[in-house]
């Protein structure tokens, strides 16, 4: 009877991605469990390997997304640091993907580096800090969702795959503009983007970790307005699109106010214009990969895309 | 007892029983029995995973052990599980004071 029991443990396990030494760990206890008490009422194997696969699940999930995080901020202070002491002109270079660096003389190749790095740099700030966000709400609770922990998962593996991307292209730019901008900012930069990768890789193992766990606790990955937690606005509860406009609206307006002190408001507004449509095109792009909306949720709300902006 | 009643204590219901000492699995259950008089009534599987979920964070450690021709995985309480099993009692006992405060 017992070997039956742990043979179907040992099956739903490997089901739910329970596998390796720490499947031989669980597969060992219950089996000691049994030796002690053959009559013991452990449960149906297929439900303690589903408690097992969501509690672990769960807390995979979570630290994933915290470590994520925590490699994010290391990569993002070096990355600080290289532009904040930037001789005049890289942090230019590197805000308006590529122009200044083609036309003061670094390889024109730099451009790609130049413009993936500021795209790069705002998808790992955007899927860090959202990561991080549903990290703090959700810290206390025993068992997520299933398709929650699989939104904590994806944010965490955007932020470090983007903050990977990010470093590299930072090496590649300062290389690019070494005889531009000193060889002692490029050795400077070039360290700094080394020790941002290995905070990065650093966080891989619990990446993986979490990955390869398939918990199937029933419920809502939620939305965006759920990292804003208890924070959130009662008019903005179940509508992540009006919330996207809102901060679309922000930028832009912020954009072009910053502008006008340098007598440019015109480029400001358009550019403001510009990073508030982008925003948008990727809240609807990447939004149901990363948590931040969902169609299934839109379906029984009045918040689709359009549907919001006309009231 | 019911086992939806006990979701939220059974952490520290085990940090309680293994603070007296090191323990395998089976001898947890055992206890939780015992010091319950028998009113603890849960799948005996549910303890193993939160086991396993102290564990991850912190509050308990565990080796295995070989003794009687077996092998057991023996866990007990960290400097942190420590910590937070004071907290939980100090919880409990505010919250059995403010709820005994009112029904009485």
């Amino acid at each position: 009877m017992s070997s039956v029991y742990l043979l179907e443990l040992r099956r739903q396990l490997t089901a739910l991605g329970v596998t390796g030494s720490l499947r031989g760990r669980i597969v060992d206890e219950i089996a000691d469990h049994l030796e002690c008490d053959p009559d013991a009422d452990l449960g149906d194997p297929a439900l303690l390997a589903r408690q097992f696969a969501d509690e672990l699940g769960s807390a995979r999930a979570r630290t994933a997304a915290l470590a994520a995080f925590a490699a994010l901020v290391v990569a993002g202070l070096v990355f600080s640091a290289a532009v904040l002491l930037a001789p005049n002109g890289v942090l230019r270079a590197v805000q308006s993907a590529g122009p200044v660096v083609r036309r003061t003389g670094p390889p024109g190749w730099a451009m790609i580096p130049a413009a993936l790095e500021v795209f790069l740099t705002q998808i790992a700030l955007a899927a860090g800090v959202l990561a991080a966000l549903r990290w703090f709400w959700r810290r206390g609770s025993v068992i997520l969702p299933a398709a929650e922990a699989g939104v904590l998962v994806r944010r965490a593996v955007v932020g470090v795959v983007a903050g990977i991307g990010c470093m590299i292209c930072l090496a590649l730019v300062a290389v690019a503009g070494r005889a531009q901008f000193g060889s002692g900012w490029t050795a400077f930069t070039i360290g700094a983007a080394g020790l941002g990768l290995v905070a990065l890789l650093a966080s891989l193992p619990s990446l993986v970790s979490a990955i390869r766990l398939r918990p199937v606790a029933d419920g809502d990955a939620g939305d965006v307005i759920d990292d804003l937690g208890p924070l959130a606005p009662d008019a903005l509860r179940g509508r992540p699109w009006r919330f996207a406009l809102l901060v679309a609206a922000t930028i832009a307006v912020l954009l072009t106010v910053v502008s006008v002190p340098a007598d440019d408001a015109f480029d400001g507004a358009a550019r403001g214009i510009f990073d508030g449509l982008a925003c948008l095109v990727g809240f609807g792009l990447l939004g149901p990969f990363l948590g931040l909306w969902s169609p299934r949720r839109l379906d029984g709300g009045d918040d689709a895309p359009g549907r919001s902006i006309a009231g | 007892m019911r086992a939806e009643v006990l979701k939220g204590h059974l952490d520290a219901l085990i940090l309680a029983v293994i603070a007296d000492g090191p323990m395998h699995g089976y001898a947890i259950i055992e206890a939780l029995k015992r010091r319950s008089g028998g009113s603890l009534s849960l799948p005996e599987g549910t303890v193993y995973p939160a086991l396993h979920r102290l564990e991850g964070a912190g509050l308990l450690s565990s080796t295995w052990s070989t003794g009687e021709g077996r092998r057991r995985r023996v866990y007990e309480l960290t400097r942190r599980g420590r910590r937070e099993l004071g907290v939980r009692r100090s919880e409990w006992r505010d919250f059995v004071n403010v709820v005994e405060a009112v029904l009485a």
